[in-house]
């Protein structure tokens, strides 16, 4: 028991000793991490893979900068063509508004009811209550004109 | 609307013209001397429904016309007609007088034939 004692005791007093190292190695270490390696803190980064993957990063930033730019200069290409597009489709458009309009001006309109009431209602000129209001004359004339020449 | 059916239409505006006469020579002029058996059938009953001696006169005693007609469908459209009158003195008394006095055979032979049929009918 005395010994199992004795060696907790010693055990506790180096692990307090480590810690006080660690705490003053802290104040003096710009590692982030405060890595230490068999009680000497680390005091700069050493790490060739870390050095490396800062590389990297950077590169990496230059890349996405460069697809950025390019994805922006296609943007304004395809948005110009676009808009080049619209603009000629407008400008079409509007000619031809204006050239309807210079044509219905020109136009001169007239009404021929007579003729207009009997494409649009023809067969009311022949409807037996129109026909009886008509004379005998008139009516021999119609059918003389719906039968066909005998040779 | 096809010239057939204009016609037609002629032919039934005739019928219920006011100038009587005028439309009934017509519809002998045109009508009853038609090429086509469909327009002389309604021509013949058109004079029928008129129901005056003058259009009954055209359809019973006339040669090719009316009961006289060559075309069997004209000829039993106008009887039929004829049969569905409701006042048939007028048409019964031309008739007798055919029978007696009309100079074609034929003519003669076809009123008695049809003054029969009336007579049973009525």
């Amino acid at each position: 028991m005395q010994i199992g004692k004795l060696s907790l005791h010693t055990t506790k007093a180096a692990q307090r000793t480590t810690a006080n190292q660690n705490a003053q190695a802290n104040k003096l270490s710009t590692n982030p991490f405060g890595v230490s390696f068999k009680g000497n803190v680390i005091q700069a980064d050493v790490f060739e893979s870390a050095k490396k993957s800062s590389t990297n990063i950077a590169e990496r930033g230059k890349l996405f900068a460069s697809a950025v730019v390019s994805g922006i200069n296609n943007f304004n290409e395809s948005f110009k063509s676009r808009m080049n597009a619209i603009v000629s489709f407008g400008k079409q458009v509007t000619k031809n508004v204006f050239d309807t309009v210079e044509r219905i001006g020109n136009t001169e309109i007239t009404f021929d009811m007579t003729g207009l009431k009997n494409k649009l209602f023809p067969d009311r000129e022949y409807s037996v209550k129109n026909l009886a209001n008509k004379s005998v004359d008139e009516l021999k004339t119609m059918w003389s004109d719906l039968t066909p020449s005998v040779a | 609307m096809d010239n057939n059916k204009k016609i037609r239409n002629i032919i039934q505006a005739l019928g219920e013209h006011k100038d009587s006469q005028a439309a009934i020579d017509l519809l002998t002029e045109l009508g009853t001397n038609s090429p086509d058996d469909e327009i002389r059938e309604l021509t013949a009953q058109t004079l029928i429904r008129k129901n005056t001696h003058e259009s009954l006169r055209v359809v019973l005693i006339s040669k090719g016309k009316g009961i006289n007609d060559l075309s069997a469908r004209v000829a039993m459209a106008s009887i039929n007609e004829l049969l569905s009158l409701k006042d048939k003195s007028e048409a019964i008394k031309i008739l007798d007088d055919t029978i007696k006095m009309h100079s074609e055979e034929d003519v003669r032979n076809t009123a008695r034939s049809v003054r029969a049929l009336m007579t049973f009918s009525s």
